[in-house]
């Protein structure tokens, strides 16, 4: 289906609910603007870039056909083997800024992706793939600047008994929309997601995380942390499912809000759709302000307001990683984190 | 019954029908001659017809809601639906003067029974209108007003046109606005100040007839300080062709005044149940919904409570059984708009057979809400890999004060539960219907006694031939 001719999705679904479709449109939204690509390197590691792409597209989301007609150009990432680790980089920069970045993982690795720049709307469409057998983990670090508008989409598949970690750090962008899916396609395979949000002055950040349980066997843990300040709005909406067929599957979903000023807003909304008995789903979600015990536990042997404060906030967010296995992705997140939280709080 | 008939519905308790005796009948579909014609037949003030218009308009203007379980609310066709059927002529306060095949259906459920050992007070409504309605004496002194909708508005016009839509206004969704169109019956309630009704009261909602509509309203007001306790039971019959149930429910509870409105909808499998249930709960006031759904074809309700007083409370307990061809699409919303309110959900589903059982809740603290608690807990159990459940929880919170916590979670029977009831000696049947009993416990425990053992019994039948 071609973008002309798609409707504008409605607000009463979840996915559109608290950010339509015309907001995180970088124009009006019958137009298709012109684009810029994003630049994506190799910082350091074992892999390198080729141009193209294998379409793995969903042509009913109105998200990934936008994107898709909006940018031409596309890169794989080709892990070489021999490291474990691969560092790339995204620059978006101009008014308008598009890229689809591809990963096969076909050997145990680590990516993690550093998106930044200066452009004023960033479109970012990543698929991967992870090979039968394989344990990989792929982390995206969202430090656009402060001002910018990030449309983000991300389409996994995962082979069987192969073991996927997905960890992303929100901290930079105006107003964000993530639709992050993945589906399994063969028995014995498990997703560990992990995301955290920090929200400060007015940022809007939205995150829609699809996990499907299609075939028997699979395992799926989600972990959704936000710590909101200012006046930013925190929205996450999930979506599990597990297929009629899906027998033994064991699926967990748990999204914490941390609530910081009077005007911060969250919601939370983690679906639940399960066909088949044979299984164990659940989810949670809490939504509270800083816990009036371990501030004073911490001011007591010390610290002041501020500082006691910072340090729990720090805490929750780094605490959203604690589920992944891959120390690469833990230390990457964790250290960006505490530098940008070191720099907003002392501000 | 029919072949077809109880093909379609199962093995349904409550499935027998009487001739219909019907003393005016309008004929099926919907326009404004027909709203008109209601509010004249009943001899309405000029405000409650000119409402009626309104909101007949807004119904024919409004779009069928674009989620839930579109495909069947598509199917609805509203112009095949009787949407007004009296069978009595009168509203009788003695049971003795209720039209003889009327009394035999209620005889047959047990209403006057349960009115001789337990009750504050009853009204039984068949097809479109309240046919028996009573209220001990001792309530009727102290000024409580206990009445049939119809006689509450003319009797207490002023109170009526006050509260009436003052909670779920016609403009609140598509089925509010065709209950406030075509609403007849249901009950209308005032408790005064501090007086408190330790006796339940109860309604009872029957549809006899075939392709029926019954759009009861209810109203309920609990002035500053006083308690009520309200139960409904609904049922109908078993035909091949299908019935709508499109109730509207206020319920306002007063500074410091506590409501407790608890139903067991039994409604036959053939039966569209989709209801509008809202309270509205001032400073310190408490309102209560025990819900539970057993019955239908498709049920869409969603109990909610606005609480807009400092210090009030809701508290929403549901339990909803989907067996085959049914899907329970029911919740709890709750709004905190004012300080310091709480509020609790529970809510328990079991699917069985292919049925489908949906939680849908809303949770949403305001900016000017401080200091709200709230917690929500969704368990489901799923009988069979045939069947389906699905939760669809909503929290919204605009105040970094407020401490909330959902959980849910989605299982099957356990095999050790299961293995230690038989190794006791129970059949695996047996066995399933103990662990399915205490599973919806915490509902069971909220409701009076005779109609916890009345829910219990249903819910035996319901297991029966689950296993093998």
């Amino acid at each position: 289906m071609k973008y002309a001719d798609m409707a504008v999705p409605s607000r009463a679904l979840h996915l559109w609910r608290y950010t339509p479709w015309a907001r995180i449109h970088p124009a009006s939204v019958a137009d298709v603007p012109e684009a810029s690509s994003i630049r994506f390197n190799v910082l350091d590691g074992g892999g390198h870039l080729v141009d193209g792409a294998p379409r793995i597209l969903d042509g009913n989301d109105i998200a990934r056909v936008f994107l898709s007609e909006l940018g031409t150009g596309a890169s794989t990432l080709v892990t070489d083997g021999n490291s474990s680790v691969v560092h790339l980089q995204a620059v978006a920069s101009s008014h308008v800024a598009v890229g689809h970045l591809h990963l096969a993982l076909t050997n145990d690795v680590s990516v993690v992706l550093h998106l930044s720049g200066e452009a004023d709307w960033t479109g970012l469409h990543i698929t991967g793939e992870v090979s039968p057998n394989v344990r990989a983990g792929f982390g995206m670090i969202n430090e656009l600047s402060a001002n910018g508008k990030l449309l983000h989409c991300e389409d996994w598949i995962v082979g069987r008994d192969a073991a996927l970690e997905l960890a992303e750090l929100s901290i930079g962008g105006f107003r964000c929309k993530s639709d992050v899916r993945t589906r399994f396609i063969a028995s014995g395979s498990r997703l560990t997601q992990a995301i955290s949000v920090h929200g400060n002055n007015q940022r809007h950040v939205d995150h829609h995380i699809e996990i499907h349980h299609d075939v028997p066997h699979t395992d799926s843990s989600l972990h959704v942390h936000a710590a909101c300040d200012d006046q930013s709005h925190s929205i996450t909406t999930g979506l599990l499912t597990i297929a009629e067929e899906a027998n033994h599957c064991d699926a967990g979903q748990v999204f914490k809000n941390l609530l910081l000023s009077e005007k911060a807003r969250a919601e939370a909304i983690p679906e639940l759709e399960v066909l088949a008995d044979e299984v164990a789903a659940a989810h949670g979600a809490a939504s509270a302000p800083v816990d009036r015990d371990q501030l004073h536990y911490l001011m007591s042997r010390g610290l002041d307001d501020e500082e006691a404060v910072a340090l729990l906030i720090e805490g929750f967010m780094q605490d959203g990683f604690s589920t992944l296995e891959h120390q690469v992705l833990v230390d990457e997140m964790r250290t960006r984190l505490t530098v940008h939280l070191e720099c907003e709080l002392k501000r | 019954m029919s072949d077809e008939a109880r093909e379609a519905v199962g093995d349904y308790r409550f499935g027998f029908h009487d001739p219909e005796n019907a003393t005016i009948r309008f004929d099926k579909g919907l326009s404004e001659q027909v709203v008109r014609d209601i509010s004249a037949l009943k001899d309405e003030p000029e405000w409650m017809t000119e409402l009626r218009v309104k909101a007949y308009h807004h119904f024919i203007e409004r779009e069928m809601p674009d989620w839930g379980n579109c495909g069947q609310l598509n199917d609805i066709d509203f112009d095949n639906v009787t949407y007004f059927l009296r069978s009595s002529d009168a509203t009788e306060r003695d049971w003795d003067d209720v039209p003889e095949d009327i009394k035999n259906t209620f005889d047959r459920l047990g209403i006057p029974e349960a009115e001789q050992k337990w009750l504050g007070g009853v009204t039984a409504q068949y097809e479109s209108e309240a046919v028996y309605h009573s209220i001990r004496e001792d309530l009727e002194a102290q000024g409580v007003l206990f009445l049939d909708m119809d006689s509450g508005l003319k009797q207490h016009p002023d109170i009526v046109k006050q509260y009436f839509g003052s909670v779920v206004p016609h403009t609140d969704n598509k089925f509010a606005a065709l209950n406030t169109a075509v609403w007849s019956g249901g009950s209308f309630i005032y408790v005064p100040k501090g007086v408190h009704v330790e006796m339940p009261v109860q309604a009872y909602f029957r549809i006899n007839a075939k392709n029926m509509g019954q759009f009861e309203r209810t109203l309920i007001i609990a002035d500053e300080g006083s308690i009520i306790h309200y139960v409904e039971g609904c049922t109908a019959p078993t035909y091949s062709t299908d019935s709508l149930h499109s109730a509207v429910v206020e319920l306002i509870a007063m500074k410091g005044a506590k409501i407790r409105y608890s139903t067991i909808q039994n409604w036959s499998a053939n039966v569209y149940n989709l209801v509008t249930k809202r309270g509205l709960a001032h400073e310190n006031a408490t309102v209560e919904w025990v819900d539970g759904n057993i019955g239908s074809k498709l049920t869409m309700k969603y109990p909610a409570v606005l609480l807009k007083g400092e210090g009030a409370h809701a508290e929403i307990i549901s339990v909803a059984y989907a067996g085959q061809g049914q899907h329970q699409d029911a919740g709890a919303k709750v709004h905190h708009l004012a300080p310091n309110t709480t509020s609790n959900i529970l809510s328990k589903s079991i699917s069985k057979n292919g049925g489908r059982s949906s939680y849908r809740g809303m949770l949403q603290v305001t900016p000017k809400a401080h200091g709200c608690r709230s917690k929500i807990v969704c368990d489901a159990l799923m009988l069979d890999s045939d069947s389906r459940s699905d939760t669809y929880p909503t929290m919204e919170v605009g105040n970094s004060t407020a401490d909330l916590e959902h959980e849910a979670s989605v299982s099957k029977v356990s095999g050790d539960q299961l293995f230690y009831l038989m190794s006791r000696g129970f059949t695996e049947e047996e066995a399933m219907g103990l662990i399915v009993n205490g599973f919806f416990e915490p509902f069971t425990r909220e409701l009076p006694m005779e109609y916890a053992v009345e829910l219990n019994k249903l819910l035996e039948l319901e297991m029966e031939g689950s296993i093998g």
